[in-house]
């Protein structure tokens, strides 16, 4: 993770998406190949990797959901670009 | 249940305005075999469902295709926003400006409004999977029209990944169908 540094928002959602995308895939395989141990092991690292990459957007950009938004003073859900919206 | 999450599945960014393009492109938001149908086709269809496998894999890609709803409206938006009446009488579509104006409406590119009688439930699992699987056909094929009208690589490079994902889906149900007839035989 420390080479996310020098990543802009823009690199670090692509990352966020194409993690997600690649759970989404595997879920989709294992829904109709529930005993394949290879699949397993491979859903099991996505969605750790799905996670780190969420966190990493999230610490240097803004909440992807909800229980991720800062409410020390403000409401910091409201800060993003939203899926209407086109990311800078 | 549902937690939404602030992101699509692959990012949607268009640089240029196409209220046209756009026009073309909401029938996959409210059309006769657009994501709107799909994700409440399946979504409806699980409840009926028996099989584990059956009741996930219509739960999830039902999920997936009400993502695939929202990558939609954003391609619109993005291609609409700041465009005012002249601009879409110019690009031909002043009517859709008349009854919507910039707004993201479920109809299909012909303008007829979003209809339940686009899909059907039938608490018959083997008819609602051969359906599903006619209707991801169907949407691949919608796609491919889309594709033949559209010049802008920022709309192209989302179409072609949509009308992949419709690819995965009818090969998850053909599986799935597989394994609801050998059940029975």
């Amino acid at each position: 993770m420390e080479n996310n540094r020098q990543l802009t928002a823009q690199q670090l959602m692509r990352k966020v998406s194409e993690a997600w995308f690649y759970v989404t895939d595997l879920n989709l395989y294992l829904d109709t190949h529930p005993d394949d141990t290879r699949a397993l092991r491979m859903f099991a690292e996505a969605c750790e990797n799905a996670k780190a990459c969420t966190e990493a957007f999230e610490k240097r950009c803004y909440p992807l959901t909800v229980c991720s938004a800062d409410c020390d003073s403000d409401w910091e859900w409201l800060v993003g670009v939203w899926p209407s919206q086109k990311m800078a | 249940m549902f937690i939404f999450s602030k992101m699509t599945q692959i990012p949607v960014k268009i640089n240029n305005k196409n209220p046209r393009l756009a026009s073309y492109i909401l029938s996959q938001y409210g059309g006769p075999d657009g994501e709107l149908g799909a994700s409440l086709r399946y979504l409806s269809q699980r409840f009926a469902q028996t099989d584990k496998s059956g009741i996930a894999l219509l739960t999830d890609i039902g999920t997936e295709e009400l993502g695939h709803l929202e990558m939609i409206g954003s391609i619109i938006t993005q291609l609409t926003k700041g465009e005012g009446a002249k601009s879409f009488d110019r690009y031909g579509v002043g009517d859709y400006y008349i009854d919507h104006a910039n707004g993201v409406y479920p109809a299909s590119a012909s303008g007829v409004p979003f209809s339940a009688a686009y899909l059907q439930s039938k608490a018959d699992p083997i008819a609602d999977i051969m359906e599903d699987m006619a209707a991801e056909q169907k949407a691949r094929a919608t796609y491919d029209n889309i594709l033949r009208m559209c010049d802008d690589p920022d709309v192209t490079s989302i179409i072609r990944y949509l009308r992949e994902r419709e690819v995965v889906h009818f090969q998850r149900f053909g599986e799935l169908l597989d394994r609801l007839q050998s059940k029975i035989r």
